[in-house]
């Protein structure tokens, strides 16, 4: 937090006032703690030191044309209405946020009207709060350094009863072309009651060492369901921390898809917290990584209220020397009966130098619940790899159309159509580069 | 110069005990010609048609396979496939997540790609896929279902012989391709394996039972026991076989 002090001016020019005290409460708790060592239990996986050994700037601007972003996301404006930031600061040029639906409000935090401003007052800073949950380790200092930065960010808000089939799409884009950088993303995403929404929230780079630090805060009113994809593409140079914190109403479904690809390192934490009964949860994942690599996946979902399920499958591929971690826990509160909950880990290891650390993690203090969770972590079947190889299909492209098939199937439920394929194709790409899908 | 030419071929279980499973299997096949091999469980026959396909496990201590004048044993196993090469499996893998289609349509392109042909058209492979799947009566719905995942044991087989019917090889070896088949399906595999048939091509039927046989009708049949080919003959032999058991060549086993 080394020029803290200089860019400070900086954030209190493009927000309200009342951003100060998240912003204040943020520096203060992240200085006690600093970043991490692999003595604290959250990050005990991962090596975070070359966080503390670049110099990171804090974000300065840059220009993308939109020729130019299309070498990084395949993403156009037909695709979903997109709101885009380059570098942290809000993108007009590459953004479409004009000729909205009826009830659905898509603007950066700073062009909030007076009415979108009570709601985000309401929520930022709220969500993403884990102080009086369940747990030993309630680590939040990557939100705490986010919460420091606050400045722009991206509010979309449903209104009750609105359904919006067209995707949102959350655009976080980063070119380091004058040194290494560091931004803060944050969105607030809310849902009225039995509203519905499909949102894309994605960290797309060029090239250079980047800190992406974000926090995307979710609020799903009552019998409102949204689906999230957050796909993280970042360049082999990019350090991507985020956290993903979501609250859930009665009757609502969240469905997530954490879709990692690119970075350095990244390391995702998906928080959800059931607060309504009857609440669907799905939080599914997949991770690919190769060389170089390390991605960790941190899952946590709070089941505070009966009658709720959730299901959970992750999906690694690691290959060359990359290092994963999983973290999946599930915090089942005394009142919570008739909790279902089910999570799976898979990994598939390419490679006898890439590893996994998993660590399902259940604590369960009601009594009538059904809570499962299994771990797999395993290689290429041989056999399968020569079945293929026997019907003419090269060794390179064999393996890679297998690890395709382990890793699409998570991708395959991702319900809209357009979006699926694109993934489908940057997951067949990563696997086999010199190869059309 | 023979199709494909056999010769002296020793081979043993790469792990563990290391146990030689072929001791020294000669055989001359020429184009258009059908060779069954039969033999009682252990002899070695399934061996034989894994080191034909490049199956990784088994070492070839001596002795040579020369496929069209080339050396068989040196090329990996996509270029044999490339080459012609075919192996129904006695067990077919399921493979979750890759659909037949997708996967014929990899292995087709993969084929041409080493011939240097341009890929095949959608329409043209559409075209193709669904001649060969009446042929082999398999219902559509199969093709766009995962390879093999939740087919019962026929229709696995039949899909093997429907892979092999699209991709046309010219040397196919059929690995226990009847066993847990019904006569109905038995008929249905007989009859696209000998759609197959041709002065180019040459097909081996590796079986245990000469049932397969009143099917497709082999030229030559040979018996292999204990990892060497006591007798050969022709379609008769089998008959032979069916009818008076394996145990009649044992005496065969010792002089040979």
């Amino acid at each position: 937090m080394g020029q803290y002090e200089q860019y400070l001016p900086l954030l209190k020019a493009v927000s309200p006032s009342w951003f100060d005290q998240i912003r204040e409460a943020g520096v203060k708790r992240y200085q006690q703690v600093g970043l991490p060592t692999r003595h604290d239990e959250e990050f005990r996986f991962i090596t975070l030191s070359q966080l503390g050994e670049i110099e990171f700037q804090p974000a300065y601007g840059a220009t993308i044309h939109r020729g130019e972003l299309a070498s990084v996301s395949q993403f156009d404006d037909q695709f979903a209405y997109t709101i885009a930031f380059i570098n942290g600061q809000f993108a007009p040029e590459i953004s479409s946020v004009e000729n909205l639906p009826q009830g659905l409000h898509l603007v950066p935090f700073d062009q909030a009207s007076s009415e979108e401003s009570e709601i985000i007052q309401t929520y930022l800073g709220k969500v993403a709060d884990l102080s009086g949950k369940l747990g030993s380790n309630n680590d939040q200092r990557f939100v705490d350094l986010n919460n420091a930065h606050l400045g722009e960010g991206a509010f979309l808000y449903i209104e009750d009863g609105v359904e919006v089939e067209h995707p949102i799409h959350l655009l976080w884009v980063s070119k380091a072309d004058h040194g290494p950088l560091a931004f803060y993303p944050r969105n607030l995403i809310v849902l009225g009651n039995k509203s519905r929404a499909q949102v894309l929230e994605s960290y797309l780079g060029f090239s250079g060492a980047t800190l992406g630090n974000s926090v995307s805060e979710i609020v799903i009113g009552g019998e409102a369901e949204l689906v999230h994809v957050k796909l993280q593409d970042e360049n082999d140079d990019a350090f991507h921390i985020s956290n993903v914190s979501v609250r859930q109403s009665e009757s609502s479904s969240y469905t997530s898809y954490n879709v990692n690809f690119g970075a350095h390192l990244a390391r995702n934490e998906f928080n959800v917290f059931l607060e309504g009964e009857s609440c669907h949860t799905r939080l599914d994942g997949v991770s690919v990584g190769l060389s170089g690599q390390t991605i960790a996946n941190h899952t946590r979902i709070d089941h505070a209220l009966p009658n709720c399920n959730s299901f959970e499958v992750y999906k690694t591929v690691l290959g060359d020397d990359a290092k994963g971690v999983f973290n999946g826990k599930i915090f089942v509160y005394q009142d919570a009966q008739k909790t279902d909950a089910k999570q799976t880990n898979q990994t598939l290891l390419l490679s006898k130098r890439a590893s996994i650390d998993t660590k399902p993690q259940l604590e369960i203090f009601a009594d009538d619940v059904k809570c499962t969770h299994g771990a797999t972590v395993g290689q290429i079947a041989e056999e399968s790899l020569f079945y293929l190889r026997s019907r003419g299909i090269p060794y390179e492209k064999a393996k890679a159309i297998l690890v395709y098939a382990f890793a699409a199937e998570v991708l395959e439920r991702i319900p809209n159509e357009e979006l699926r394929q694109k993934l489908e194709s940057k997951l067949f790409a990563k696997l086999m580069p010199s190869e059309e899908a | 110069m023979p199709f494909l030419e056999i010769s002296n071929l020793h081979a043993s279980i790469e792990e563990g005990d290391k146990k030689e499973i072929l001791k020294g299997i000669s055989l001359q096949i020429n184009k258009g010609e059908v060779h069954a091999i039969m033999g009682p469980n252990g002899s070695g026959k399934s061996t034989l048609a894994s080191i034909l396909a490049g199956r990784d496990g088994y070492e070839v201590t001596s002795g040579t396979v020369t496929f069209e004048g080339a050396d068989l044993l040196e090329m990996e196993p996509e270029v044999r496939a490339a080459e012609g090469v075919f192996l129904a499996f006695q067990y077919p893998v399921e493979i979750p997540g890759v659909t037949n289609t997708y996967f014929l349509r990899a292995a087709l392109n993969s084929i041409r790609k080493h011939h240097n042909q341009p890929e095949m058209s959608m329409s043209e492979f559409t075209k193709l896929v669904k001649e060969k799947a009446q042929l082999m009566e398999l219902d559509s719905s199969l093709l766009g279902r995962s390879v093999n995942e939740g087919f019962s044991g026929g229709e696995k087989k039949r899909n093997e012989i429907f892979q092999m019917a699209v991709l046309q090889p010219k040397l196919a070896i059929l690995d226990e391709t009847d066993s847990g088949l019904d006569i109905d399906a038995l008929k249905i595999v007989a009859n696209g394996v000998n759609a197959l048939r041709s002065q180019d091509r040459a097909v081996i039927v590796v079986t245990h039972y000469q049932r397969l046989l009143n099917y497709i009708v082999p030229d030559f049949v040979h018996v292999l026991m204990e990892g060497k080919i006591v007798k050969s003959g022709g379609k008769e032999l089998a008959l032979e076989l069916e009818e008076k058991g394996y145990g009649f060549l044992e005496n065969a086993l010792v002089e040979a």
